[in-house]
């Protein structure tokens, strides 16, 4: 198998109050993947992400970006890479004006002016927010500032990027808006890390998926797999995603035949519908 | 009582206004700020007229210099005819250049109004124990009076602080704050204090958000019905609101830091350039307010 | 009564009904246009050795711990936030405190002043309450004296074991009032009285301000004293944050 893009091993990170909150996290994260970061309140997903972007410095462990074991010096090229979409839209934004703000990374990174402009109107049309450009982010919606949020990591062109918590707080609108973003993003081959206490959402969008408990990872596999596993979920404080239970209760019933096919949204439901029904 | 609800209501959903008006905010509709006497949550909104103004994309180190220079020569040729012409000139910018509303201007204007009326009545008027003076009244241990050379000196000088503050108006009802910084940065003031500013101004509104949801939590239950009650209230919004700040100011940190930030704080920033029949009118205005002086001493 | 005499009442009545029903402005920024330009420049070098100490203070801080400027930018929009809301009155006119006594107990009176600068500078800014010209005079009456007194006050109570909350009580409520004197004094210096020159012309202008001022300082200092109980009973921790902030100013 090919280098990991992200290879963390035996984490560990105390905020100095009780209980660590990362206690021996070890993973591999491939180019490409599309992840999803579940677990309860607390679990330690945003720590663990803050770790893996090189804000906050572990106590012990190992964190190598490309096969390079990162130190103080290279910490840069952690933070170049790796960008995080912060939950709260508010928190993250910076600057009075779109252009500053989605140009504030790009700044940090040294790059020329001319460079930055570029790709601040490259973020900017990606996200469809274009005419934003002179605007401040006080005055615009929910949704609009997590719009610009997200460009702001574009701009910043990383490889992988994290999402914490993106659906929180979203109307379904600017849900689905962010999904397409990351359809697209996924599309383009970007590595993408979500986390998320929607199950539904995980279900369907990642093809792998973490689940964090009292700062370690208790189970990593397909969503499929982790969303069957009664102690796990039990664990983490989860649910099973509805599509996965409705097609357990329908083979339950009979009243349809175990294909494990497992559709994951309700357009595989109908593909899947179509395909048995033609039998 | 009333009073107290009924302010509190006003500035609640004057302080909101901008957000429900971003929607259609290449026209600025007309709000309830009109009112002349009214004076609060009018920070939000002179910040609001700025991003909207018409004259906005002029650059912005040309509109402070207009606007401070004129100032300048407001103050120090202290002379009304300049005063007048200099409220004259940048009312036609603010307004017809910039196309803000002219009761919005207005009502801008006289926010500080409470204060030059007292302070300017104060200097018109003095305390003798003789009855000297072309007007004055007998307050029996003494004699208040003043005198039409005195009437005049304030009327001189309550046009001129109009005219200081429409051309600081010019200034920050065309500009955001943040351009503003922008120039001060330009002008070599300390990095650090140029740093702090332009945080300052995002968390200014951070702040506000968080406080009109508070305050409207706590009105939800009741926490202005009386004046002991609002006083509780407000110090215990106010303490919480500085938790909540302290709190996320870590998170704020954590995100600048997340996006390669390493101290050194440096925003884009692209302005339009100054266009020579600006320089040429500049030129000629602030000449021309030099020469009214001259003619009129 | 003669015809001029009559005149004079009416207006004299007329200016007094409308002071009994406009709103009072905020706190006692000195307007644009109001100082002759050598008491503008006069003030503005008056508060330099304080604005350098400020600076250098500030700096030593950020130098130490670069994160500080986050929480430092949080107490600068604090105090501005704090300063353009309206406090709770019982006659349901308009007021605001000045939060500097308060952002003094904080954060020490060395990062209020400038602080306070920035703030002021705000203030003229987006809620035209004071001016560009008038930057140097408020900035010393509200961000320099009003805060020294506050904080001194406070120190010295504490020394002296009073109270805390009457200690805060009386820095809050004095620092405010020190305020409302020097200004008062700064606008007198440019408007002496024809009679009885600068000391004249300073009651002239306390007695016309008292009755906006004096229950305003009071309220402050009220006000000052629920935020700080309020921020002890849950903010334990983040006042400890705060307490190197204050610790680098001594």
């Amino acid at each position: 198998m090919e280098e990991p893009i992200l290879k963390i091993k035996d984490l560990y990170y105390g905020y100095g109050n009780g209980a660590p909150a990362l206690d021996g996290v070890s993973v591999n994260i491939h180019a490409g993947e599309k992840i999803a970061v579940i677990g309860s309140n607390g679990a330690g997903k945003s720590t663990f992400f803050l770790n893996a972007n090189g804000v906050l410095k572990p106590d012990h462990g190992e964190i190598s970006y490309r096969g390079i074991p990162i130190t103080k010096k290279n910490l840069k090229e952690l933070r170049k890479n790796i960008g995080i979409v912060f939950q709260d839209a508010d928190n993250q934004i910076v600057a009075s004006t779109v252009m500053a703000e989605v140009g504030f990374g790009p700044m940090n990174l040294k790059l020329p002016k001319e460079e930055v402009l570029q790709r601040v109107d490259e973020a900017l049309t990606y996200m469809n927010i274009l005419e934003f450009k002179d605007r401040a982010p006080h005055y615009l919606s929910g949704g609009e500032k997590k719009r610009v949020s997200i460009a702001d990591i574009i701009a910043m062109k990383s490889d992988v990027i994290i999402f914490d918590e993106p659906t929180a707080a979203l109307d379904p609108v600017n849900a689905e808006m962010l999904e397409d973003v990351l359809a697209k993003l996924g599309s383009e081959g970007k590595t993408i890390l979500i986390s998320t206490h929607d199950v539904d959402f995980a279900y369907r969008w990642a093809e792998r998926a973490i689940v964090f408990c009292q700062g370690k990872i208790i189970a990593d596999g397909t969503p499929l797999e982790i969303f069957q596993n009664e102690k796990v979920l039990k664990l983490a404080n989860l649910k099973r995603p509805m599509m996965l239970d409705v097609y357990d209760l329908l083979v339950e019933n009979k009243l349809l035949r175990d294909e494990k096919i497992y559709p994951k949204s309700i357009e595989a439901f109908k593909e899947m519908l179509e395909i048995i029904n033609n039998f | 009582m009333e009073n107290i609800i009924k302010s509190y209501l006003d500035e609640m959903i004057s302080s909101k206004v901008p957000q429900e008006v971003h929607m259609h905010s290449n026209a600025i509709k007309p709000h309830h700020h009109h009112k002349i006497d009214h004076k609060h949550g009018e920070g939000s909104s002179i910040d609001f007229y700025a991003y909207n103004s018409k004259i906005r994309h002029w650059n912005p180190t040309f509109k402070v210099l207009l606007s401070v220079l004129t100032l300048l020569l407001c103050i120090v040729l202290n002379n009304h005819y300049v005063s007048v012409a200099v409220i004259i000139a940048m009312t036609y910018l603010t307004v017809v250049k910039g196309g803000l509303p002219l009761r919005a201007y207005i009502s801008v204007l006289m926010i500080p109004i409470t204060f030059i009326l007292l302070g300017t009545v104060t200097i018109g008027i003095d305390f003798s124990s003789e009855p000297i003076g072309q007007y004055n009244l007998n307050l029996g241990f003494c004699y208040v009076f003043t005198s039409q050379a005195k009437l005049w000196a304030m009327a001189f000088l309550i046009l001129k602080v109009f005219g200081a503050i429409s051309a600081m108006e010019m200034m920050a009802l065309s500009t955001p704050s943040s351009e503003i910084i922008g120039v001060l940065r330009k002008a070599h003031v300390p990095k650090l204090i140029v740093e702090l500013m332009y945080i300052i101004y995002r968390y200014i509104f951070i702040l506000m958000d968080v406080h009109t949801k508070m305050k409207n939590a706590a009105e939800s239950r009741l926490g202005f019905c009386d004046f002991k009650t609002s006083c509780s209230t407000f110090g215990n919004i106010a303490s919480n609101m500085l938790i909540v700040s302290l709190k996320k100011a870590t998170a704020y940190y954590q995100a600048m830091e997340a996006r390669g930030y390493d101290g050194d704080l440096v925003f884009l920033e692209q302005t339009g350039s100054v266009k020579v029949s600006q320089l040429v009118f500049t030129t000629g205005f602030l000449a021309g307010l030099i020469l009214l002086w001259y003619l009129t001493n | 009564m003669n015809v001029k005499e009559k005149r004079f009442v009416a207006v004299v009545a007329v200016l007094a009904l409308a002071f009994g029903t406009t709103p009072v402005a905020n706190a006692m920024h000195i307007m644009e246009g109001y100082l002759p330009p050598a008491f503008c420049i006069a003030w503005g070098v008056i508060c330099i050795p304080f604005l350098v100490a400020g600076y250098l203070s500030i700096k030593k801080t950020l130098n130490e711990n670069r994160k500080a400027i986050t929480i430092l930018a949080m107490a600068g929009a604090y105090i501005f936030v704090i300063s353009s809301l309206k406090i709770p009155s019982v006659t349901g006119s308009c007021s605001h405190m000045t939060g500097t006594g308060l952002g003094a107990i904080l954060f020490g009176p060395a990062a209020v002043s400038i602080l306070g600068l920035i703030v002021l500078l705000f203030q003229s800014i987006l809620l035209a309450h004071g001016g560009l010209t008038t930057l140097g005079a408020n900035t010393f009456s509200m961000a320099i004296a009003g805060p020294f007194v506050a904080f001194g006050i406070y120190k010295l109570g504490l020394k002296l074991k009073i109270n805390k909350h009457v200690v805060i009580f009386l820095a809050a409520a004095l620092g405010d009032f020190f305020t409302y004197l020097i200004t008062s004094f700064q606008l007198a210096m440019a408007y002496p009285s024809e009679t009885g020159g600068i000391a004249a012309s300073s009651l002239k202008f306390l007695a016309v301000f008292a009755p906006t001022q004096l229950p305003l300082a009071i309220i402050e200092g009220i006000l000052t004293v629920v935020i700080i109980i309020g921020l002890e009973t849950y903010a334990s921790s983040e006042l400890t944050d705060l307490g190197y902030l204050a610790g680098g100013t001594k």
